[in-house]
């Protein structure tokens, strides 16, 4: 893909990356602490069990509950730093991008194409030229063969 | 059905007719209608045939890059990266400290990709131009190697016609 595609692409998946980071952010953002008279929710609680041969309150919690705590503890404070890698990495990759950017001044591509067309126009003569000539060349090599065929077949006397 | 469906359509245009003697005499149809210029309603819109991209004011956003004749586009795309990245980052806190206050950072932030995808546009004409000097110099090297071609070839074939004049003399 040409460079200003890529560059082009960049900012759209600039554009991407933040927009999923701040929605991720907020979807999966812990409730906040609002005043210290209410207690955390509990991270056990398994609202559908109603099960009545559970005589004790819940000695043996079943795995699940108590490892999604700190599973999505880790997950949300990992997730923003690995989001916040990819972003800055996009950044980055921007700035090279727009850092390999051939730019030259419109004036002297301008020169350049007339330059250009000047060399394209005298060799377009040359070449009309030696084409000229050996389509010249070629006719008379042809009359030639044919009058050397001729005479051979002329001279060649029939047995 | 199918006769009333047809019957609602209009026929298609009655030109053919002027094409039936075509493979006779080809002048006696009309030539084909000169290409359209400027501008030419379509579907009810108005379309133009200059290919020209409007400027921002024309869309109704602001230009956060310096106007003027010559623009440093590396640099500008540069500090619009900059810029986007702050803005990003104001969000952020912004989202933290006053979430109801959002909207008007998330519209700087859509400004700034506006910008720099109209930077991006206006260098294309740069690139058609780049394009078109790299195809002038491969044609002009195609060129100059079909013109060595002919001169090698034409040699060879002077050279073959001498031996075979020299052969045949000294027969």
């Amino acid at each position: 893909m040409d460079i200003i595609s890529q560059l082009q692409e960049q900012v759209n998946t600039i554009a991407l990356l933040a927009v999923n980071t701040f929605g991720t952010l907020q979807r999966d953002a812990p409730p906040v602490r609002l005043s210290t008279d209410y207690p955390e929710p509990a991270a056990n609680s398994n609202p559908t069990n109603p099960n009545p041969t559970n005589g004790d309150a819940n000695p043996n919690p079943n795995p699940n509950p108590s490892v999604n705590p700190s599973e999505e503890a880790n997950n949300v404070a990992e997730q923003p730093k690995a989001m916040s890698a990819a972003l800055v990495q996009a950044a980055k990759k921007f700035d090279a991008l727009v850092a390999a950017l051939p730019l030259s001044g419109e004036e002297a591509q301008l020169q350049r194409i007339a330059e250009l067309q000047a060399e394209n126009e005298a060799i377009g003569l040359e070449l009309q030229k030696q084409l000229e000539a050996a389509d010249l060349e070629m006719k008379q090599v042809q009359e030639l063969f044919n009058h050397a065929t001729d005479n051979c077949l002329n001279l060649k006397k029939p047995d | 059905m199918a006769t009333g469906t047809a019957a609602s359509f209009p026929p298609p245009p009655p030109f053919y007719r002027l094409y039936s003697d075509y493979s006779t005499d080809p002048d006696s149809a009309p030539p084909p209608p000169p290409p359209v210029e400027g501008s030419y309603p379509l579907y009810g819109a108005t379309y133009t045939t200059e290919a020209v991209l409007p400027s921002l004011e024309d869309q109704g956003v602001r230009q956060l890059y310096p106007k003027g004749p010559n623009i440093d586009f590396k640099k500008e795309l540069m500090s619009l990266n900059r810029d986007l990245q702050l803005h990003i980052l104001e969000l952020a806190d912004v989202l933290i400290e006053r979430p109801s206050q959002y909207a008007r950072r998330v519209e700087d932030i859509s400004l700034i990709l506006r910008n720099m995808h109209h930077l991006l546009n206006s260098l294309r004409p740069h690139q058609a131009r780049a394009t078109l000097i790299h195809i002038l110099e491969s044609q002009i090297q195609r060129r100059k190697q079909a013109v060595e071609d002919i001169k090698r070839r034409r040699e060879e074939a002077q050279k073959l016609l001498k031996e075979s004049i020299q052969i045949l003399d000294s027969q």
